[in-house]
């Protein structure tokens, strides 16, 4: 796009100075962290992060006014203070563990060099256009970027910003700096901090993005760039992948996100090219893409209504987000939301197991943020927005915040953002790594529940009252796991602890899917416990609403409803010999306010009555299945657990 | 003191801030007006094939390897005619950009440096807070769902509590990761208490209350230097590149009177 004349004048000067400045970070943080701490026995605690945070480096994100680089994206994880970009200090009341910055690889950099550059030298009418818009006001800003997106949903991004010799070039840059930032803050057993991007898949419209998350330090990162391909084939990524883990023995693992805003593509039954589905491509995915972010600031992707209509929590954060497409460029209809949703895709998964011998969708759940303000906000009193054009003012809540297009969506219908919890060992990248390859790893919708799930067969109520973490990973699987048939119902041991900083804990439930024996799909919610409350009659079924302490034009609770754990000992009261399923835990909290009424209070909104009900929300965690899987036949392959 | 000033890179700075700044003087011009020779050094060559097998993981051929050439080629007369023309000037990337070499020129001899321990050690004397561990704290903890069951325990030799899935006893832990585990709220009152073997409390969590007995409260210390070396060495250099920069701009800006109109 631009040359960046006069630059050798001073590299004259530079003499004795390599290209690349050396790293200031040790081996301990260049490295995966392997041998750098001690480890517990056992996973002992979650350890907490966002996976998708965006930076002044991606495309959009710039464009939406951020001026906070990754630097400052790892101070405020790790609980420092920084100024946001609309001036305001923010800071994080209790620091992440962990944070991948995923900025988009597509055109990295790309928005900050175009607004950089001298205006002479943008020739492309369409960039020159943006670049005015850009520099006129944040508002224009925020709309040049909109329309970059549009362009990018329907493949007319200008020639210039494709350019991939110069764009080669242009990432290499950053991605070094990059690195050597990223190895610099990330401290063995206080911080962990991951490099990654976010691969931009989006055809039509259509979001297939993928995080793309690596295990290892610069010594291996270095040695590949992000992979671009707003147009590609999911394949391609995976090829990247393979010759990245080939070449450095690295390991890399993708999270797809945002299946919701895909119109049923994320998770199709037939294979890309809309042909039958290969074992192959069921196996790679599988092993590639061993979790999926379920929920963020653009909606959440559990299920929804019209999928699980006996599920009563069903239709968490849909609103808006339901509508069709990321850009909106395509609506969208119900048939679509088998593709588009987790617990629809943890079910197709069994069904293609049947057929192909493999689940392609055997994957575990994480929440993230994907803010584009380089600030991992996920409490919903601490909200600073999608992108920098909605951080904290008074007009973000009501105001449309299309992409594109200014239909159906508003401020209101963004959630807070959620995190990603591991169950780890120790803080490191290679512990935490491994623990989302092998689905020890749960989604929340921001507040940090302690889950855990353990499942076996011979667990009883008489193992709390020992060591009942230990009986868990001796004698069953945790969150993640694969049990064998062994013709009898499995039982689960299951904790839920509520966030000591946050609300009581109305219930906790069990997430069942199975294929029946006529081959049907299958879903069933159980409650499995709850707080204690006034209960109609004999049965149990259904459970109660728990209450609502929520004070709407206070924006406060009370937790005098509720409890603080939850922990039962649970067997499947339907199990049936040879039947494929899994089962997931989701905890749901009391209502409390969502940062829409925080945002009421704070800027003495009049909102819309149904608005306010809106926002009365109950936060919720999603574990990681627990499979169950037929008796293995002799001539079944490996496991894809073992592959990976 | 030549050989000092030599070392000092705060004297580097200055004297390629002069020369830049002599270069400017000239019309921006770094290379002889007259000059119409362009020579590609065999490093400079061995430089570009390099960066071609960085992106692509192998080295280029012959053919691959002109077309670079050739580019460098271009890429360097427009540069050079650029400059001719003065089109560095009034250009806001070229701006920033200069403004950042200054900075990494600044930083740059930091960067390289290997200090000593004996300088390392120093600077941590001087700079403790960065590494400093908050109070490891050793305590036992009964949990109560409320405060009449916890005042009643608290009497007893050994009160006996509800079941909750934290951790009963705790050994050496920051008072961070408490924070993490416990919340805030009850690492903040655990904070007020001292150390003894009684039980104390009850104090509030946000799941409840709990009775303590805070058998130890270390205090706030710094690791010895050879446990966080790497660590020390790391912030050294960070906030040394930091304070270099810092000072270089200071010397640099006292030469200057700013009138914002």
């Amino acid at each position: 796009m631009q040359k960046l004349i006069g630059v050798a004048a001073l590299s004259l000067l530079l003499a004795g100075c390599s290209d690349r400045l050396p790293a200031d970070a040790t081996e301990a943080q260049s490295g995966d962290g392997t041998d750098t701490i001690e480890l517990a026995e056992f996973p002992d605690r979650p350890y907490w992060g966002d996976t998708h945070l965006h930076t002044d480096v991606s495309v959009d994100a710039f464009g939406f006014g951020v001026r906070l680089g990754p630097e400052d994206a790892l101070k405020f994880a790790r609980g420092e203070q920084v100024t946001a970009t609309t001036g305001m200090t923010a800071k994080l009341d209790r620091p992440l563990d962990f944070l991948v910055i995923a900025d988009h690889s597509d055109a990295m950099g790309a928005t900050r060099r175009l607004y950089d550059a001298p205006r002479m030298m943008v020739r492309d009418p369409t960039l020159r256009r943006w670049y005015d818009m850009m520099h006129e006001s944040p508002e224009q800003s925020t709309r040049a970027v909109a329309e970059l997106i549009t362009a990018a949903a329907n493949d007319e991004i200008p020639e210039a910003l494709r350019d991939p010799a110069q764009q080669e070039k242009n990432t290499r840059e950053l991605w070094d700096r990059h690195l050597d930032i990223l190895d610099r803050y990330n401290e063995p057993g206080r911080f962990t901090a991951f490099a990654g991007f976010e691969w931009t898949l989006m055809p039509g419209g259509n979001n297939l993005h993928r995080v793309v998350m690596f295990r290892d330090g610069s010594a291996k990162t270095g040695e590949i760039l992000p992979y671009p391909g707003i147009d590609g084939e999911v394949t391609g990524l995976w090829d990247y992948m393979d010759a990245y883990e080939e070449n450095t023995g690295g390991k890399v693992l993708a999270i797809p996100h945002n299946s919701n805003l895909s119109n049923g593509m994320m998770f199709e039954l037939t294979g890309p090219d809309g042909g039958a589905m290969s074992a192959q491509y069921a196996r790679r995915r599988a092993a590639r893409e061993p979790v999926v972010e379920a929920t963020q600031i653009k909606g959440d992707s559990e299920t929804h209504p019209f999928l699980s209509p006996n599920d009563e929590f069903a239709g968490f954060g849909v609103a808006g987000w339901e509508l069709g497409n990321l850009p909106l460029t395509a609506k969208a209809t119900p048939d679509m939301y088998a593709g588009s949703y987790v617990r629809s895709a943890l079910l197709r998964g069994l069904t293609l197991e049947q057929q192909l011998g493999v689940n392609p969708y055997a994957f575990g759940l994480v929440g993230s943020t994907d803010s584009h303000t380089a600030l991992a906000t996920g409490d919903e009193d601490n909200f600073f927005g999608k992108h920098t054009g909605n951080e904290p003012r008074e007009g973000r809540a009501m105001e449309g915040q299309n992409l594109g297009t200014r239909v159906g969506r508003f401020g209101w219908h963004y959630l807070a953002g959620g995190y990603a919890a591991a169950w780890a060992r120790g803080n490191t990248r290679a512990e935490i790594f491994d623990a989302f390859m092998r689905r020890e790893v749960y989604a929340t919708t921001g507040p940090r529940m302690v889950v855990r799930l353990f499942a076996g067969f011979d667990f009883t109520d008489g193992d709390w009252d020992g060591d009942w973490v230990r009986a868990g990973y001796t004698r069953g699987v945790p969150m993640g796991g694969e049990l064998e048939d062994s013709g009898k119902a499995a039982t689960f041991l299951i904790s839920a602890l509520k966030d000591p900083d946050g609300a009581n804990l109305d219930r906790v439930q069990v997430v069942k899917g199975w294929v029946d024996a006529s081959g049907e799909a299958r879903e069933k919610v159980y409650d499995v416990a709850w707080s204690a409350r006034e209960m109609d009659g004999a049965s149990n079924s259904p459970v109660p609403p728990v209450g609502d302490t929520v004070n709407r034009s206070e924006a406060t609770y009370e937790n005098s409803i509720g409890a603080s754990e939850l922990r039962v000992t649970w067997t499947d009261p339907d199990y049936a010999e040879g039947q494929r399923a899994f089962y997931y835990v989701r905890v749901i909290e009391i209502p409390t306010p969502s940062w829409v009424l925080f945002d009421a209070k704070r800027f003495g909104l009049d909102l819309p009555a149904d608005v306010v009900e809106a926002n009365v929300i109950q936060e919720r965690a999603y574990s990681s299945p627990v499979w169950l899987r037929p008796r293995r036949a002799p001539g079944d392959g490996p496991p894809i657990m073992d592959e990976r | 003191m030549i050989r000092r000033l030599l070392r000092d890179p705060l004297a580097h700075f200055l004297i390629a801030g002069a020369a830049i700044w002599g270069l400017l003087a000239r019309g921006g011009d770094p290379v002889d007006p007259a000059e119409r020779t362009i020579t590609l050094s065999r490093e400079q060559q061995a430089g570009l094939a390099l960066g071609f097998e960085r992106t692509m993981g192998r080295p280029p051929t012959d053919a691959e390897l002109d077309a670079q050439i050739d580019r460098w080629t271009r890429e360097e007369v427009l540069y050079r005619e650029a400059l001719r023309l003065g089109l560095d000037q009034g250009d806001p990337v070229v701006r920033r950009r200069l403004a950042a070499k200054m900075d990494e020129l600044a930083g740059a001899e930091v960067e390289l440096a290997q200090p000593s321990e004996a300088e390392l050690r120093e600077w941590l004397a001087e700079n403790p807070g960065a590494f400093e561990t908050g109070g490891l704290l050793t305590f036992e903890q009964v949990y109560f769902s409320s405060e009449s069951g916890a005042l009643a325990a608290r009497d007893g030799e050994e009160p006996v509590g509800q079941t909750i899935s934290l951790p009963r006893a705790v050994e050496g832990m920051e008072e961070r990761d408490v924070a993490q585990v416990f919340g805030m709220q009850f690492a903040e009152e655990v904070g007020r208490l001292t150390a003894g073997s009684q039980w104390q409390g009850p104090i509030r969590s946000g799941y409840g209350w709990h009775l303590v007995r805070l058998n130890r409260r270390g205090e706030g210390s710094v690791p010895p230097f050879a446990e966080i070396s790497e660590r020390v060495e790391a912030e050294w250099r960070s906030r040394t590149i930091q304070a270099r920069r810092e000072k270089a701009y200071e010397v640099l800006r006292d030469a200057y009177r700013i009138e914002v109109e």
